[in-house]
């Protein structure tokens, strides 16, 4: 166990017993909105939206999130719904977390070990690529499609793994008996894949299907140490619970890395994309100091269109990206909530705009798809899973300039749908699970849109080319502290 | 009379309880019909804050308290007609919370605002609300609906589950119940026996307002609202 970060935990664990007390209702409709509409204008950040310009290009404008952003975490702090107080943090504790921070973390073990660094904007290290998101799969489907998923070894790195509808053919109640079983389950099944592909070291990001602390705590075992990651989502953004505080704990008990996440809610508590990217930094900053995460699994996300591949989103991702990226060595994973579904153009599109975007901001690593929204079963095959990983690896050293230039031709092509997204089709439709191949129908696509995308300028032609060898050399004089 | 009612609206739109209870009983003193304090004055302002949600200029906080004065005013105003009109003006009374196991509440909280803003007596559970707790909300406060949504899919089962305790203990006539959220699809709520499926929280508002014409909860009674179909 990592007594460093435990005794740390533990001070701000009882901060949630002693910090000041206030109502949920005030914290939510009172409190936020009111600190994070004066942060914003007293840095002169509303209305900075740039609706032309998706992915920022003003460096001076995310150090400014930045600024803010810092001011929020130390003006507000972490609320405990169960205690109904604050987690307060101070300057020194912000700036001790800063000075300790690890400068890279190292996933897996043996031939499949990977590792993470820090990344600026415009970085040419190569970030790391985790697949899939939590999609729901039959219990039939979940061990070819996730032998599918990691079938690649320059695609996909990390496994996160989709979630299981049933457990041994019942469904899964979370909180109960029923959630504890599956954590086991799925953790077997996943180490199973790992072996049938020859990946057996790669690393595992925690269950996915576990939803409170039952899952964790069946699953875990099955996948103690050797660099793998318990993950501990934070209900919504600037809030977290106990169960937080159980899974993080839970899973240095099992020497675990920490992937803590917290997301931002444009129309929600802080309001418009600029209010949804400041607490998106100050969720970093605290999130990174209270929970004592190892990485941080944060990202804004668009309550009117269920995703974050509108422009909103992803200029609201792109500045809180650049602005934490820019001012500190916190790494990051960073997700693309796509709206369309398996074998549509929509999702590669989405995808790529999303991927792209947050390679080129400064994310450290991605955890993907989400196609079809993550809304049905068996909407879900390795093909997203590789597709992110092609894009997400490829953007590397990109420029945000060129990025920027990308997006604005990618985006009209699928923006206009995002209120009504294609679902496209389920695993069997259109890929083959017993020969691990796409069926003709999504392989057509996929090579169709790859090459549009390559004409319209995303490296994806050069990833293993001339770009690498270039990139490599500039690696070898690239200070990841920057 | 015209000014009064407009400075309701204006905070109800706003968000300011205490001083849009205090403009209600004024109205109510100088003798405006409290229908049309409701229909001229706070209504307005539930419109107004519904359209600048919608287009992107107001946000869940602002909402949440245009709701919460919302009603605030109706609880005047119902007090002050006799019964039969206030039963004939009343949209609904809705119980409304999370899925066992769920704590994602944005969604669930949008709509419950909506609701609030648009004439319905909300009584909102919040999070990870137990099977039984529902019912017993409901029955307390003499509920129309029952509505229930999630965002996780471990805690879908819990949907049906509460539907199913609902007919067990005899109550399937008394309440709409009524389900939405990430996974949420149509299919799935018609096959548990729901009576209403909305996809985003204005569909919800729509939905509900279909339903309580029907004034008497039945198997296999279903409103689909998707205002993106």
């Amino acid at each position: 166990m990592n007594n460093y970060k435990v005794q740390l935990i533990l001070h701000y664990l009882d901060k949630a017993f002693e910090g000041p007390v206030i109502p949920m209702k005030e914290w939510d409709t009172k409190i936020i909105p009111k600190t994070v509409k004066g942060i914003l204008k007293k840095y002169n950040l509303q209305g900075t939206l740039d609706m032309e310009n998706p992915i920022n290009q003003d460096p001076e404008l995310a150090d400014r999130f930045f600024q803010a952003g810092w001011e929020l975490a130390l003006e507000l702090g972490l609320y405990c719904e169960d205690t109904e107080r604050v987690i307060k943090v101070t300057e020194e504790e912000l700036l001790e977390c800063m000075r300790n921070y690890q400068s890279c973390n190292i996933l897996g073990e043996g031939q499949d070990q990977v590792v993470m660094y820090p990344r600026k904007p415009e970085s040419p290290i190569v970030p790391l690529v985790a697949a899939s998101l939590g999609i729901v799969c039959s219990e039939k489907n979940y061990l070819p499609l996730v032998q599918g998923i990691v079938k690649y070894n320059k695609l996909v790195d990390v496994l996160h793994g989709p979630t299981l509808a049933t457990v041994f053919g019942h469904a899964i109640r979370s909180g109960t008996p029923y959630e504890t079983l599956m954590g086991n389950y799925e953790s077997e099944l996943k180490k199973e894949a790992l072996w049938r592909v020859g990946r057996p070291g790669m690393a595992c990001t925690g269950v996915a299907g576990a939803v409170t602390e039952y899952g964790h705590l069946g699953g875990a075992p099955a996948v103690a140490g050797r660099g793998n990651v318990t993950m501990s989502l934070l209900p919504v953004e600037l809030k977290c619970t106990f169960s937080n505080f159980h899974r993080i704990l839970q899973g240095l008990n099992y020497g675990h890395k920490l992937r803590v996440g917290g997301f931002s809610y444009i129309g929600g508590y802080a309001g418009p994309p600029e209010g949804a990217a400041l607490c998106n930094v100050a969720n970093d900053l605290l999130i990174s100091t209270i929970m004592q995460a190892d990485y941080v699994s944060s990202y804004v996300y668009d309550i009117q269109l269920f995703g974050n591949c509108g422009r909103k989103a992803v200029w609201a991702n792109s500045i809180a990206t650049q602005a934490v990226s820019r001012n500190t060595g916190f790494m990051r994973n960073k997700i693309v909530n796509e709206t369309g579904g398996p074998c549509t153009e929509m999702f590669m599109y989405e995808a790529a705009v999303g991927c792209m975007n947050h390679c080129v901001s400064g994310g450290s690593k991605t955890t993907q798809p989400r196609s079809a929204g993550g809304r049905y079963t068996d909407y879900i095959t390795p093909m997203e899973a590789w597709w992110c990983g092609d894009v997400f690896k490829s953007c590397a050293g990109m420029t945000l300039k060129d990025a920027n230039e990308v997006a604005k031709k990618i985006l009209p092509k699928y923006e206009k749908k995002l209120g009504f997204p294609d679902k496209g089709l389920p695993v069997t439709e259109c890929f083959d699970l017993d020969n691990q191949v796409p069926l003709e129908n999504y392989r057509e696509l996929y090579t169709r849109v790859r090459n549009e995308l390559i004409d319209i300028g995303l490296p994806l032609n050069k990833v293993y080319g001339e770009w690498y060898a270039d990139r490599m050399a500039v690696r070898k004089n690239y200070s990841i502290i920057g | 009379m015209e000014d009064i009612l407009k400075k309701i609206g204006d905070l109800v739109a706003e968000g300011e309880e205490d001083e849009a209870v205090e403009a209600v009983r004024e109205a109510l003193k100088q003798g405006i019909e409290p229908l049309k304090v409701l229909t001229d004055g706070a209504g307005k302002g539930m419109d107004a804050v519904s359209e600048q949600y919608n287009a992107g200029e107001a946000f869940l906080p602002e909402l949440v308290l245009a709701g919460d004065a919302m009603t605030a005013i109706m609880k005047i105003v119902f007090e002050s007609m006799d019964e039969k009109t206030a039963a004939e003006t009343k949209e609904g009374v809705v119980v409304i919370g999370q899925a066992k196991g769920d704590v994602h509440d944005i969604g669930k909280n949008i709509c419950s605002a909506l609701l609030a803003v648009n004439g319905f007596e909300v009584h909102d559970l919040g999070i990870d609300v137990p099977v039984k707790k529902f019912i017993e909300e409901a029955e307390s406060v003499n509920a129309d609906f029952i509505l229930m949504s999630t965002l996780l899919t471990t805690s879908l089962p819990y949907l049906s589950d509460t539907l199913q305790y609902i007919k067990d203990t005899g109550h399937r006539d008394q309440y709409y119940f009524c389900v939405g959220g990430g996974p949420v699809t149509p299919e799935f709520a018609e096959k548990i026996g729901a009576n209403g499926w909305s996809r985003t929280a204005f569909d919800c508002v729509d939905m509900c307002k279909q339903l309580v014409k029907g004034h008497k909860a039945e198997d296999g009674q279903f409103v689909m609202v998707d205002s993106e179909a």
